[in-house]
């Protein structure tokens, strides 16, 4: 069975580069842009905003999904070593928790967007707060990953495959 | 007569000495190099990769809404369907903003990636999946990063002047010309975040991990 799945090239991947890290340019720009829209909208007092707020909102939510199964697979074939593989722990949990809060937050915004579209629901700002609190963590975390430990580059790969770096 | 076969001998020592020279020069990096951490940078993690997730992700969605607000007749009743009330003008609403906001922090993803472009240090003797050397993508992606700048600067005038003038009182906010421009500029920017890809998965740029291997050290020891 083994054998049917595709090979793995020199950043121990089934394809040519690393998809995860493309698929979230969406989530966090879509969700931070959307926190961003919110002040603005309070703060100039600019409802149309709540309205580009919410669809990158559900961008958000629906490129989520998409970015945690290619982080799955990826982090599968990752090979964590050291102290990479807590922070891999953690960058998976806040990504499955930040699922959910944005599923959450995208199906509030829904429901009260069809009673009046021009109104931004009390509290929203909080939740706003924290939903940026948590995408900036876990690009932190992301960023971890293959900036210090550079999991799925060539050179670390290579010496994972040696078996100099466990 | 004695003269000029000397000064040829002289500026032929000289081209052959051309490499020791070069190899004596010192670079103005020599002079920070002390301030720059094993990743090359006076800062853990680069900021340039991060600025760019706003620019292509913005970039990205501004164009997809504005395709959904010019081909809206045809989605009416999906989005009936879906219960999803939307007016035209919210989905050009995000095709504006967006644009705007990507936009601005593009400057910022440029000015970023031209100072840590400075401080590169690719390992040697990598050929990246592309067959190309480090200088030769460094050299693309930069210029290619300033050009797309420019574009998106224009694009984004464009869609101004489009929103505010030509197109003011269409409920068709684009012309179909501009989401021709912004499918193909996606696709550069696709081309060209491979080459920063490979700038860092395969020459190691920045990459603390990378760098520490390719000067030979343990990563079990020095990045447990």
């Amino acid at each position: 069975m083994l054998e049917l799945l595709p090979k793995l090239n020199d950043q121990n991947l089934p394809w040519i580069d690393t998809i995860h890290p493309i698929v979230v340019h969406l989530v966090i720009a879509t969700a931070l842009i959307s926190v961003v829209f919110d002040v603005i909208g309070v703060m100039a007092r600019r409802p149309n905003l709540y309205e580009v707020s919410f669809w990158n909102l559900l961008m958000a939510t629906l490129a989520i999904f998409v970015a945690i199964i290619f982080g799955q697979v990826e982090a599968g074939l990752a090979s964590p070593y050291g102290a990479s593989r807590d922070i891999l722990n953690f960058h998976s949990t806040i990504g499955w928790s930040l699922a959910g809060v944005l599923a959450v937050l995208t199906s509030w915004r829904y429901v009260a967007r069809q009673k009046d579209p021009n109104i931004l629901p009390k509290g929203f700002l909080i939740l706003d707060g924290l939903l940026a609190a948590l995408v900036v963590t876990q690009v932190y975390l992301g960023d971890k990953l293959v900036w210090i430990y550079g999991l799925h580059t060539v050179k670390v790969v290579e010496a994972i495959r040696k078996g100099v770096v466990s | 007569m004695i003269e000029l076969p000397q000064l040829q001998m002289e500026y032929l020592r000289l081209l052959l000495n051309k490499q020791m020279i070069f190899l004596t020069l010192s670079s103005p990096l020599d002079e920070i190099s002390f301030s720059l951490g094993p990743n090359n940078l006076p800062y853990n993690l680069p900021i340039h990769p991060n600025l760019v997730h706003f620019t292509i992700g913005l970039f990205a969605i501004a164009i997809t809404f504005d395709i959904a607000g010019a081909l809206y007749p045809l989605e009416k009743r999906i989005l009936r369907f879906l219960a999803l009330p939307v007016t035209r003008l919210s989905f050009h609403d995000v095709g504006w903003y967006n644009i705007l906001a990507s936009c601005a922090i593009t400057f910022l993803t440029v000015a970023t990636g031209i100072y840590e472009m400075l401080l590169a240090a690719p390992i040697q003797g990598v050929k990246s999946s592309l067959g190309l050397g480090a200088m030769p993508t460094m050299i693309m992606h930069g210029v290619g990063g300033a050009i797309l700048l420019l574009l998106i600067v224009i694009m984004t005038v464009w869609r101004g002047f489009q929103r505010f003038a030509w197109r003011r009182d269409l409920g068709r906010q684009v012309s179909w010309s501009y989401l021709l421009s912004g499918v193909l500029i996606l696709v550069i920017l696709a081309v060209h975040g491979t080459l920063g890809a490979e700038l860092a998965a395969e020459f190691g740029v920045h990459i603390t991990a990378d760098q520490l291997l390719a000067a030979g050290a343990d990563l079990n020891e020095v990045l447990p």
